[in-house]
C-alpha cells in the first residue's frame, strides 16, 4: 500500500514537472517585474474589443516561444530596436525606440523564460524558409502584405508602416508560427488591424507565405 | 394626456439620439482601427501605408463625386470581399471575416457621412 502510495506521489510530481515549463532561474519573477505594465503573459488572448486592444501597452507575449527564435530574442532584449516603424497602436507616432535594455544576464533569462511560453496552434516543422515565384505574386499582389508591412529588397527597406517590419523575419520569427498565425489569426490576435486571409487563401498558399516571409534578410 | 404623450416621445427621442450617436461613435472607432491605416482617419486616402510602394493611391472617401457612382451594396462588397471584387485593387484587403456584419454596415454609414453623398 504505502509503496502504491509512493509511487502515485512520485508519478504525479514527474508529471507536475513536464507539464510547467521549466524557466530559467528567476527569468519569470524579472518579467514581472519589469515587464507586465506593456505584455501580458497568461493567454489565450484576452482582447474582445477594440477598446481592449487599444488598452495594450504592447503586445501579448502569451505565445512568445512559438513565435520568436530563442537567439534573436536574448540578443534583442539586450539591445531593443524598433520592429513596428510606429508606436504601438498609433497610426501618427514614430515608434520611439524607448524599450528597456536588459542586462546579459538578465535578458537571458527572461529569454528563458518567454521561450517557455508555447502555443497549442504552432506544430512544429512543417514550414521551412523558401523564396518561391507562387509566394511572391501573392505577398506582392494577389493579397499585398507589403502594403502594410516594411519587407527587404536587395539590402534595402520597402513597403507600408502600419503593422510590424518583416525586415529580419528569418533571424526573428518562427516559420511554423508565421504559418500558424496565417491559417488562425484569431487565437492569436482576436482584435488587430490585419484582415483574416484564410478566408481566401487556401493552406497551400498560406504556407508558401509563410515560407517567403520566413527568409525575409 | 396630451402633456404625458409629449414628455414621451421627448424621452423616447432623446434615448434614439443617444443610441444613433453612440454607433456613429463607434463606426468612427471601427473605421480609424481598420481602415484608417491606408484611407487617412480623415479620409481622403493618404494613410500611414501610402508609401511610393503604394501601387495605387487609396480610394478618397470624401470625394463625393467618386462614392456616389458606388452603391451602398458596392461598399458592402468592396469592404467585406475587397478591391478585386469590384475589379479593383487587391490593396484593399477583404474584411469579411474579421468584421461583424453591425460593423460593415455602420461603415458602410460612416463612408457615406465622409463623402457627404449618396450611392447610385
Amino acid at each position: 500500500m504505502r509503496l502504491l502510495a509512493v509511487t502515485v506521489s512520485i508519478g504525479a510530481a514527474l508529471l507536475v514537472m513536464t507539464a510547467a515549463p521549466s524557466y530559467a532561474a528567476g527569468g519569470d519573477a524579472i518579467f514581472k517585474k519589469s515587464c507586465t505594465g506593456c505584455h501580458y503573459t497568461d493567454g489565450p488572448a484576452k482582447e474582445k474589443t477594440i477598446a481592449d486592444q487599444l488598452a495594450k501597452k504592447g503586445p501579448e507575449l502569451w505565445y512568445a516561444g512559438s513565435k520568436f527564435q530563442k537567439d534573436w530574442l536574448a540578443a534583442w532584449l539586450q539591445n531593443p530596436k524598433p520592429i513596428r516603424p510606429l508606436k504601438y497602436n498609433s497610426l501618427t507616432d514614430k515608434n520611439p525606440g524607448d524599450h528597456p535594455k536588459l542586462s546579459a544576464g538578465d535578458a537571458a533569462a527572461v529569454t528563458d523564460f518567454l521561450m517557455g511560453l508555447k502555443s497549442p496552434e504552432v506544430k512544429a516543422g512543417v514550414i521551412k524558409p523558401n523564396e518561391s515565384a507562387q509566394a511572391r505574386n501573392i505577398f506582392g499582389k494577389k493579397a499585398p502584405c507589403g502594403g502594410c508591412h516594411e519587407y527587404p529588397v536587395k539590402g534595402e527597406v520597402h513597403g507600408g508602416k502600419s503593422g510590424p517590419s518583416l525586415v529580419g523575419a528569418s533571424k526573428r520569427l518562427n516559420p511554423d508560427w508565421v504559418y500558424a498565425y496565417l491559417t488562425n489569426i484569431k487565437a492569436f490576435k482576436p482584435v488587430r488591424g490585419m484582415p483574416d486571409f484564410a478566408s481566401v487563401l487556401n493552406k497551400k498558399d498560406l504556407a508558401s507565405v509563410a515560407a517567403y516571409v520566413a527568409a525575409f534578410e | 394626456m396630451l402633456r404625458f404623450l409629449i414628455v414621451t416621445a421627448t424621452v423616447l427621442g432623446l434615448a434614439l439620439s443617444a443610441v444613433g450617436s453612440a454607433q456613429a461613435a463607434d463606426s468612427k472607432q471601427v473605421y480609424d482601427f481598420y481602415c484608417a491605416q491606408c484611407h487617412g482617419t480623415d479620409g481622403k486616402g493618404r494613410g500611414i501605408n501610402v508609401t511610393k510602394d503604394f501601387a495605387t493611391d487609396p480610394r478618397n472617401l470624401t470625394s463625393s463625386s467618386e462614392m456616389e457612382k458606388r452603391s451602398d451594396e458596392d461598399l458592402r462588397g468592396v469592404i467585406k470581399d475587397g478591391g478585386p471584387s469590384i475589379s479593383k485593387s487587391a490593396l484593399m484587403p477583404p474584411w469579411g471575416a474579421t468584421l461583424t456584419t453591425d460593423e460593415v454596415e455602420g461603415l458602410v454609414k460612416y463612408i457615406r457621412k465622409l463623402c457627404d453623398c449618396k450611392g447610385k
